[in-house]
């Protein structure tokens, strides 16, 4: 079974998936910067822009995994899950890594809006998305869910995290 | 207030997952003329209460704007809004049309919607 997991950066994926026993796990930020899997820049941002035809054709064949990565949700999977975290807190914490105070809005807002929620229900449909609400919880806590998603626990419940008051 | 001169304002249309919400500021953005309260909608229904329910509160902020002698307005979309359906959502497409039905011009609308983003992002999606 192919897994992915996605969500707007900051919101924890890298740091619970290495928590993950029950799959490989593929850092795919890293396999794209790796493998030069880019088709431009966006200079606004200071991000490169993802080839994710270069990525799919690389991932093909690779199933049984867990895809980690911001971008996750825009490649083929059995089951996707989104990881939430208050739009306050990823400003914070991207902040705190280093990034741009712009940068740290425009993700925070993204989050308050749900952007990654709908465009992985849009491509995958609400029965193959789940949303982990992270907010205030440990690493722990936040991959023992991802298990129990990957073990077949949990129904897909898209849309039940809201951020909206954050805007 | 020149009563000759034609008044636009810009409606910001926040369009998330659930919910819509609508502002309308003068043209600067510095002055609110009208908010809508967000309409929550319940879960089970949302496929057809959102678009229901961004119009309805489009109504009322239009109706309000209106009054306060706002011909038009430029749309500002931020957010992807609604499921299943492409960029932007029911709600926010259901909201320029509820304006411009409840009589406002409709300027140039924009999509601003954010890009989630590290050192990499996604292509950008197709936008207005
Ligand atoms: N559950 C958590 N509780 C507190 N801090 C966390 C949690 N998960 C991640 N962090 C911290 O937040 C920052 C971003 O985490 P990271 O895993 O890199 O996010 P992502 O991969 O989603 O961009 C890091 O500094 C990390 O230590
Ligand atoms: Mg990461």
């Amino acid at each position: 079974m192919r897994v992915a997991v996605t969500g707007t950066p900051g919101t924890g994926k890298t740091t619970a998936s290495e928590q993950i026993d029950a799959l490989d796990v593929i850092h795919l930020n890293q396999v794209i910067d790796r493998e030069g899997f880019t088709q431009g820049v966006d200079d606004d941002r200071g991000s490169t822009i993802a080839d994710l035809d270069a990525v799919e054709s690389w991932l093909d064949g690779r199933d049984d995994v867990l895809i980690e990565s911001h971008l996750a949700h825009h490649v083929p999977a059995d089951r996707v899950i989104v990881l939430r975290c208050h739009p306050e807190t990823i400003e914070q914490r991207l902040r705190e890594r280093g990034e741009s105070p712009a940068s740290a809005t425009e993700n925070a807002e993204s989050e308050a809006l749900d952007v990654v929620l709908t465009e992985a229900v849009d491509r995958h449909g609400t029965d193959s998305v789940y949303e982990i609400e992270t907010t205030d919880r440990s690493p722990d806590a936040v991959a023992t869910e991802i298990e129990s998603v990957i073990a077949g626990d949990c129904e897909p419940n898209p849309g039940v995290v809201s951020y909206i008051e954050y805007l | 207030m020149s009563g000759e001169q034609s008044k636009w304002g810009i409606a910001h249309v926040h369009a998330s997952f659930n919910n819509t919400v609508i502002t309308i500021t003068d043209q600067t953005g510095a002055e609110t003329l009208a908010k809508s309260s967000g309409g929550t909608v319940v879960k089970q229904n949302r496929d057809e209460a959102s678009p229901y329910a961004a119009m309805q509160m489009a109504e009322t902020v239009a109706e309000d704007v209106l009054q306060q002698g706002v011909e038009g307005v430029h749309v500002r979309v931020r957010g992807p809004g609604g499921n299943q359906q492409q960029n932007p959502g029911p709600g926010a497409q259901a909201t320029i049309r509820a304006l411009a039905r409840a009589g406002l011009e409709i300027g140039r609308i924009e999509d601003v919607t954010p890009i989630p983003h590290d050192g990499t992002r996604s292509p950008k999606s197709s936008g207005f």
